[in-house]
């Protein structure tokens, strides 16, 4: 296919060095309606997902190539670090770039971006791009028990006082106040740590809907270049959360784009049952949803250590251990799976399920993560199998794609 | 044990957040002393801190709407705390539009200095932001090791060129080498030397005045009946120099130096309710 576009450089810009934050390489995906950028880290804890409609640009041309298999777009991927040079300081960009265009050829492999600049200087920039399997995540937003909708700069006036080297903040809520504070590890040393806690009441956000009391702990880092984006779009931005272990959602929408960051959240479970059990565990704890969100943390001395080296966040832990691929799948056993499609089912609409890898690190200690599932829906009936899901709704809507997340487990 | 204060005013509250700005940039952990009438943020003078020392005193009254402390023991009525300045500056970095700042010594988990901003929301409650500082309680056994220093026995006591000036020469000369030399007389002269293989570099001030000292004890001082042209000289780290310098973020009412040839420089800076000295020894 073949796009063609000029933008606003100090949106995109901001977009891309939000996806940064997530991940070194992201789809570029565009089709008839616009443009879609989505990212995922590598522990599959964060996924970003970007899209600007045909009318952001100025001038945008999406021709469908045909081919044998019937595909309705080309996703493919780019290296982040090659992308970033075009939008690096994107405040001068728009003094000095007239235009940009972005040109993509599938013969050749290559996205072509080119900035025409003040005084005649053109830059060009030609990238190659991998092809790919798409990649979309599972996510009810309309499912979610807790919406918090406010403007961007009420975002980063909170988030202003927290150091940026904060790697993991909390949010807990209740239905008469909001906090958000900072979170540390149960082997941390109080003696060493600032803490820093922020109180708000509910009437300073925009919407305000608490259906169930928690505390959700994700990642500052990853969210941050979300917040700079929203504040660059000048767009309020939505919250949708559930209880610990389930994803929140960092969402801003107007008329010509919507982006969304969904990132998983810290789940509180009980070590005792010792043998591996899988992570799916703590969301059948969704029925007494008071007791898991009242729980705090257990802060014990001695965190089971699984004979590793701790890494430095809960969400790094699961970095090192998500790597196993495909082969190790089915290592662990139909059991487990089992467990985890059953409990999964109980759950209403819930999209974090977890791929099988998940399983190996549910030992790692009290505190696991949920990573979201991302299947890459693959024409290949091989890969089909062996990914617990068959179909995805796009990141935004997810009404009818419900039924085929249960169905699909074996 | 307790302390409980309270800013409500905020040029009290930008005037102290800039002393302990200046404190964070000169030592990574200090000690605050507390009495009832006074704060002191004390580095005293360890090996670990190349040697140098630092006393800075404020009178709480010209900062603290309330203040009350309770210390150790009746007799001792003073808090002695190990904290780390920056995470204080970072508490109180954001709370420039704050309706009002209360601190207070509390144990939670492990004794910690709560900070609480309160600050302006859209809603009818304040939001409040509380930064919980961790602190090492300091016991009485060593409380000696943090008296105030005396003024040395100076060979040169001499008033500082414009401290901006100052700064951008040492910056300057930290390039080139890692020590500088302060040499400085009676009659108003100061010099900031470096030298290296390649090159030497002096800088040279003149009309700076010299601060009369009355000796306390009516006897002869080094400086007293000295040659008023002879240099005093003293070669410092140029690190500490400059660390100090560029400190401060407004111009002090009086800045000086005592020489202690070979041995020490002592620099005295006085505001109209702050005081600071520090201590840079001479380098072997």
């Amino acid at each position: 296919c073949i796009l063609h576009c000029f933008l606003f450089l100090l949106v995109f810009g901001r977009a891309i060095h939000a996806i940064a934050r997530i991940s070194d390489e992201f789809w570029f995906d565009p089709i008839e309606k616009g443009l879609a950028l989505r990212s995922v880290n590598s522990s599959r804890s964060a996924y970003a997902y970007v899209f600007f409609s045909s009318m952001f640009f100025q001038h945008y041309c999406w021709t469908a190539v045909s081919q044998k298999e019937k595909q309705l777009s080309l996703p493919c991927k780019l290296i982040i670090k090659s992308v970033l040079p075009v939008f690096r300081c994107v405040n001068v960009l728009e003094r000095n770039v007239e235009k940009c265009s972005i040109y993509t050829n599938i013969n050749d492999h290559h996205i072509t971006f080119q900035l025409l600049c003040k005084h005649g200087v053109v830059k060009t920039y030609n990238l190659t791009f991998q092809e790919c399997d798409p990649l979309q995540a599972v996510f009810a937003k309309h499912m979610c028990p807790n919406i918090l909708k406010v403007h961007s700069r009420l975002l980063a006036d909170i988030m202003i006082h927290f150091p940026t080297s904060q790697e993991e903040v909390t949010l807990a809520v209740t239905p008469m106040k909001v906090c958000f504070k900072s979170y540390s590890e149960e082997d941390t040393d109080f003696s060493k740590t600032m803490l820093t806690e922020i109180q708000l009441h509910p009437d300073e956000f925009d919407y305000f809907q608490v259906g169930v009391d928690s505390e959700v702990t994700f990642c500052l880092k990853e969210l941050r270049g979300l917040l700079a984006f929203s504040e660059a779009a000048s767009v309020p931005v939505s919250i949708h959360f559930d209880v610990s272990g389930k994803p929140i959602a960092f969402s801003v929408e107007d008329m010509v784009l919507e982006a969304s960051f969904i990132l998983a959240t810290l789940c509180d479970v009980e070590k005792e049952t010792g043998s591996q059990q899988p992570p799916c565990l703590s969301q059948q704890q969704e029925s007494n949803t008071e007791a898991v969100a009242s729980k705090k943390p257990l802060w014990n001395g001695s965190a089971p250590s699984a004979g590793a080296v701790k890494p430095a966040s809960p969400l790094a832990q699961q970095e090192m251990k998500n790597i196993p691929g495909v082969t190790k799948r089915e290592v662990t056993g139909g059991a487990a799976l089992e467990g985890a499609a059953e409990s999964c089912q109980k759950v209403r609409g819930l999209p974090v399920s977890l791929g099988n890898t998940q399983f190996l690190t549910s030992k790692y200690g009290i505190f696991q993560f949920h990573s979201l599932f991302f299947g890459a829906v693959s024409c290949k009936e091989k890969d089909a199998v062996s990914h617990t899901f068959q179909s995805l709704a796009t990141a935004s809507d997810t009404e009818e794609e419900f039924g085929h997340v249960q169905s699909s487990q074996v | 044990m307790r302390f409980r204060a309270k800013i409500v005013d905020l040029a009290c509250l930008n005037h102290f957040s800039r002393v302990v700005n200046t404190i964070a940039k000169l030592a990574k952990t200090c000690t605050l002393r507390l009495t009832d009438s006074k704060l002191y943020f004390i580095l005293a003078d360890k090996v670990a801190n190349g040697g140098v020392s630092m006393w800075c005193e404020l009178c709480q009254g010209n900062f603290f709407d309330e203040f009350q402390m309770e210390g150790v023991a009746a007799e001792h009525n003073e808090i002695y705390l190990e904290l780390v300045p920056e995470n204080l500056s970072r508490a109180l970095r954001t709370a420039q539009s704050a309706k009002a700042v209360k601190m207070k010594l509390t144990n939670k988990h492990c004794p910690c200095l709560r900070v609480a901003v309160e600050l302006p929301s859209l809603s009818s409650s304040s939001r409040i932001v509380t930064h919980d500082i961790p602190v090492g309680v300091i016991p009485r056994r060593l409380w000696n090791d943090f008296r105030e220093p005396s003024v040395p026995d100076f060979d040169v006591s001499i008033y500082l060129p414009v401290l901006k000036t100052m700064k951008s020469v040492v910056e300057r000369m930290k390039n080139l080498s890692n020590s500088v030399a302060i040499e400085a007389n009676l009659s108003g002269e100061m010099n900031l030397k470096i030298e290296t293989d390649l090159v030497s570099v002096t800088t040279h001030f003149k009309d700076l005045g010299n601060p009369p000292w009355a000796s306390e004890d009516g006897c002869q001082s080094s400086a007293q009946g000295r040659d008023l042209e002879s240099m005093a000289e003293a070669r410092i780290d140029i690190r500490k120099l400059q660390q100090l310098l560029a400190g401060q973020q407004v111009n002090p009412t009086k800045a000086l130096c005592n020489i202690v040839s070979k041995r020490i420089v002592h620099f005295i800076l006085l505001h109209e309710d702050v005081s600071l000295q520090y201590f840079i020894p001479a380098l072997a």
